[in-house]
């Protein structure tokens, strides 16, 4: 065995605890590429070293923000990924960049969609309007005019965005974000019974969720103006009559920017 | 995985799949566990199908993140990173090699380790120290600490069988985030002593635990 193979070999332990530098790290990939027993001894060490893992509950939020992030990106990175996959491969590759080159295609894959969206746009939010007028016909009439001013101030913005999309179970949902405003509206959606609501959330940017209100659709639709927030997006869960605090179920759609 | 992927990727293979080899044939693990299907399941799935692998293993990437951390929101931060790569690279996932389990302890402790490095070079450059909550936390109070969190589990038994001075080292990696050169300056060792020592602290512990993967 040369010796640098050895040397290798006798790193394995040490790179199944990520406790090698760089370049020792690209030694031992090496003879991991061409050396079977190397990578089941790496295999086994770490079995090992997962053995040290107690688990312990993350925060509840995380859940939420972590199927919202994936369910932002349907598609999936791996379609577009034509990186060469060995046995070794992301696993456990160089300095952490298996996770960089998944996370590039995912953003390019967001915006793309969203693009397409944001094309639509305007011709969904001329629908739009009328639905929120007659709506909102059943409140004050100041709060009304207000709101009113309100979506028209959204829908002048030129970097408003529009994201729609289906609702599970049935429907589908809009927003229209514009700076820290919120027009959530959807339609169809399935009556889901006097025990349960549809709830609205707010998705902030660290990932957690407040409520943003109970929805009470009339005939399928509905709208909610959500003002003044700070947030990434809206999604909806089905909860028990009167809501939850927190999410308790998976949510029925997400609209969430990247 | 997909079909096109799978056929994707054994085009740029240029090594042998371990399992079509002749005398390096791999005994599967016995069993695949409920999570290791799910996550395969993943592949292909809906963003729904990630919701029990999410339940499953977030546990387990948060406790590996916070061993290494030891800041919680540093910890959430790294989990989440990973627990979406996990559905993200689920066609990467491959079951004869590891359990779930511990492939989601390896992309843990991977982005942990970089991230405790990233904080270490960043403080090495600027002694201002911006944020301080991974610099400043005490990476020397690693064993007692080992001792609480390890109560109970299958490997505190096993540590038991290693000497002082191997189980020094491999706690002091595990934990620290450390290279072997950073263990082997701070415990005043020469470099192929500590190398040796983790090596053979980790073959006792592999054989203690009963890790045989054919």
């Amino acid at each position: 065995m040369a010796d640098s193979t050895r040397d290798a070999w006798d790193l394995l332990p040490a790179y199944a605890l990520d406790a090698v530098d760089d370049l020792e790290r690209r030694q031992v990939e090496r003879l991991l590429d061409t050396d079977a027993d190397a990578r089941r001894a790496l295999d086994e060490y770490r079995e090992v070293v997962a053995a040290f893992t107690v688990e312990s509950a993350p925060p509840a939020a995380m859940r939420d923000a972590v199927m919202a992030r994936i369910a932002a990106a349907p598609g999936q990175a791996r379609h577009d990924d034509g990186t060469p996959v060995d046995g070794e491969s992301s696993a456990a590759h160089d300095d952490g960049t298996p996770a960089g080159a998944d996370v590039v295609p995912l953003d390019r894959a967001r915006r793309r969609r969203w693009g397409l969206v944001a094309a639509a746009a305007a011709a969904v939010v001329a629908v739009a309007v009328p639905t929120t007028v007659a709506i909102q016909a059943t409140i004050e009439q100041n709060e009304l005019q207000q709101r009113v001013d309100t979506v028209a101030e959204m829908m002048a913005d030129p970097s408003a965005q529009l994201l729609r999309s289906d609702v599970t179970g049935g429907g589908s949902a809009t927003v229209l974000v514009a700076g820290d405003d919120f027009l959530f509206s959807a339609n169809d959606l399935p009556d889901v019974g006097a025990d349960s609501t549809y709830q609205l959330w707010l998705v902030g940017a660290e990932g957690g969720v407040t409520s943003a209100g109970l929805l009470d659709p009339q005939e399928g639709s509905v709208e909610q103006l959500v003002q003044d927030v700070d947030g990434v997006g809206l999604a909806v869960s089905v909860e028990p009559e009167g809501g939850s605090e927190q999410p308790t179920t998976d949510p029925v759609v997400v609209l969430a920017e990247g | 995985m997909s079909r096109r992927a799978r056929d994707e990727r054994r085009g740029t293979v240029r090594i042998d799949q371990p399992r079509s080899v002749g005398h390096t044939v791999r005994v599967p693990s016995p069993e695949t566990t409920p999570v290791d299907d799910a996550l395969v399941a993943c592949a292909d799935g809906s963003p729904d199908a990630f919701g029990p692998v999410y339940d499953a293993l977030a546990p387990t990437a948060y406790g590996t993140a916070l061993g290494v951390l030891r800041d919680p929101d540093h910890a959430a931060e790294v989990t989440q990173e990973v627990m979406v790569e996990v559905w993200q690279s689920a066609a990467k996932f491959d079951p004869a090699r590891a359990s779930a389990r511990t492939w989601v302890v390896t992309l843990t402790r991977r982005r942990a380790i970089d991230r405790v490095r990233a904080e270490q070079s960043r403080r090495d450059r600027d002694q201002r120290d911006v944020d301080s909550t991974l610099a400043a936390r005490d990476r020397d109070v690693v064993s007692e600490d080992v001792e609480q969190r390890l109560e109970g589990a299958a490997v505190r038994r096993c540590l038991d069988s290693l000497t002082g001075t191997q189980r020094e080292a491999v706690v002091d990696a595990y934990y620290g985030g450390r290279t072997y050169r950073e263990v082997a300056e701070r415990l005043g060792a020469a470099l192929p002593t500590v190398k040796t020592r983790i090596r053979d602290g980790l073959i006792r512990l592999r054989d203690c635990l009963g890790v045989n993967r054919g």
